[in-house]
């Protein structure tokens, strides 16, 4: 995936509504960047036929 | 009868013990640990808000009911505080945050209605980091430190919570562990964290962060204490449709037993992974040599996804905070906390590939912990990289991504995967650094099988000295 800019970032979030400081633009960047760059190591997985779901609690107990 | 520093670091059951025989009066407990907090609390800043009249009432009750000789519970006249994330009926409740500073919820939670039908008393509100999510540059109501060196970060979220036990400020605390807030500050601070099975306990009444990850879980100086709290607030609750209807076993039973013949898997990439420092490493790998000098089998096991479980976290459970917290971020985005206020921002722009990748990836590293767990009775690894770090550490400004993935990603790598598989995990005192800094060993277990895990680190508590440690200057 492509680096993304601090004027991406901030037309990301205009999208959003979302107002992002100059003062947080550049830390904002460097996070979004991290976090899709750590990540990027799952896209070599088969994941397609995981199911995403969170594991859930059981239901009612049986009567 | 001990001295009153003895006494205020008894456990909680040994209290309980103390005040039903009539030895030690809820009065006199409450007194003594109100005044710890007044003289202790300046400097750690465990407390956003002290109770004294309130718990001096209930005090009163309960040494009323203990004198007319009624049957008391479980938590009778113990002095307890909660993480200010917990909604306190006419306490204000701020979540560690200005936006919240004059909250003040009209009903309990359901874990705090449950501590104080258990007859707890209730001493006052704990600091956090701001929303639980960790990061926070300035805490708004005070900078909480740790208590083993004051320079030091006490951990998060649930700060305060590890403070406050580590320094005897309360008898037992109340945190919430989404993605390790509760085993962070009881790593840092030297004392148990819990993290029960996701749908054991009530979340109704706390503020959220993740739906599918936040829990509540007990802190205390012994095991014991963790599960004598977690007896009293597990449990199906109508109002979080979300919790198990599973009964909830006598967690205080098993405790004692032997772990002759358990089996022990320690995860290779947490324990011996280059991010682990040599002297946790060592005292995590000396934990799982008692464990089998006391009867156990170990042996190591791998978890290849466990190294992105950090990341794999923030993609999904900042996700869901950036949705808590959107309207808040569009309308009062100046008055979070700027390190809040990044986290969630950049939160709200993960593209939905990347949320898509990280919820199917962490179905698969659920799979791979919950097929390890069917063939061992608990996993093993430090629960955190290293001992607590400066405070200026975490203050310093992130100036690339490389920082940014160093900061943010590999610690929680330790903690997250127990949240991402919805499994309990304990944290528990094994050893200390050579700067006099606590370390963690942690223990994770099955799907509701907190009496295994309880089991097992009781037996590895019982058999070392690192708990009856206190930090300087609490006396």
């Amino acid at each position: 995936m492509s680096d993304l800019t601090t004027d991406h970032v901030a037309a990301l979030a205009a999208a959003l509504g979302l107002q992002v400081a100059s003062d947080d633009l550049v830390e904002v960047t460097h996070r979004l960047n991290a976090l899709i760059e750590v990540l990027e190591p799952l896209a070599a997985l088969q994941l397609e036929t995981v199911e995403p779901t969170p594991g859930l609690a059981d239901g009612p107990p049986a009567s | 009868m001990a001295d009153r520093t003895d006494l205020a670091f008894f456990g909680a059951r040994q209290l309980a013990g103390l005040v039903r025989d009539r030895k030690v009066s809820p009065v006199e407990l409450t007194q003594l640990y109100l005044e710890r907090i007044e003289r202790l609390d300046g400097r750690l800043r465990a407390y956003i808000t002290v109770l004294p009249e309130a718990a001096l009432a209930s005090a009163r009750r309960a040494e009323a009911s203990v004198m007319r000789g009624e049957t008391l519970p479980a938590l009778h006249g113990i002095p307890y505080a909660v993480k200010d994330q917990f909604d306190t009926a006419g306490v204000r409740t701020t979540s560690g945050s200005r936006i919240l500073e004059d909250n003040v919820p009209t009903a309990d939670a359901t874990t705090i209605a449950r501590l104080n039908s258990a007859g707890g008393i209730l001493l006052g509100k704990l600091n956090l980091t701001e929303f639980a999510l960790g990061g926070t540059q300035q805490f708004p109501f005070g900078q909480p430190r740790n208590p083993w060196n004051t320079d030091h970060d006490p951990g998060g979220s649930s700060s305060g919570s590890g403070i406050a036990v580590a320094a005897a400020l309360c008898a037992v605390s109340l945190g919430e562990d989404t993605g390790g807030s509760v085993r962070s500050p009881a790593s840092f601070c030297g004392v148990v964290g819990l993290r029960p099975t996701w749908g054991r306990v009530s979340r109704h009444g706390s503020f959220p962060l993740s739906w599918s990850m936040d829990t509540p879980g007990p802190l205390g100086r012994t095991v014991e204490d963790a599960a004598l709290l977690l007896q009293a607030i597990a449990g199906y609750d109508p109002n979080d449709p979300l919790t198990s209807y599973a009964p909830v076993p006598d967690y205080g039973r098993a405790l004692g037993d032997s772990v002759r013949g358990l089996r022990v898997g320690i995860i290779r990439e947490l324990t011996f992974g280059a991010d682990t420092e040599p002297e946790v490493r060592d005292a995590v790998v000396a934990a799982a040599r008692k464990l089998e000098g006391l009867g156990a089998a170990t042996e190591e096991v791998s978890l290849r996804l466990v190294p992105l479980a950090g990341a794999i976290f923030m993609a999904l459970a900042d996700a869901d905070g950036a949705g808590v917290h959107h309207r808040w971020l569009r309308t009062r985005a100046a008055d979070y906390d700027h390190g809040t206020r990044r986290r969630l921002l950049t939160a709200s722009l993960i593209p939905s590939v990347i949320q898509q990748r990280a919820a199917r990836a962490r179905a698969l590293l659920r799979a791979e912990m919950l097929d390890l767990l069917a063939r061992h009775d608990v996993l093993l690894c430090p629960t955190a990289h290293q001992a607590a770090p400066p405070i200026a550490a975490a203050r310093a400004a992130i100036a690339t991504r490389h920082e940014a993935a160093g900061r943010f990603f590999t610690r929680r790598s330790y903690v997250t995967p127990a949240a991402l598989a919805g499994t309990p995990a304990i944290a528990v005192p094994c050893g200390f650094t050579r700067s006099g800094l606590p370390i963690s060993v942690q223990l994770i277990a099955r799907r509701f099988d907190e009496a295994t895990l309880l089991r097992v680190a009781h037996a590895y508590e019982q058999a070392t000295d690192w708990s009856k440690r206190r930090p300087p200057d609490t006396a």
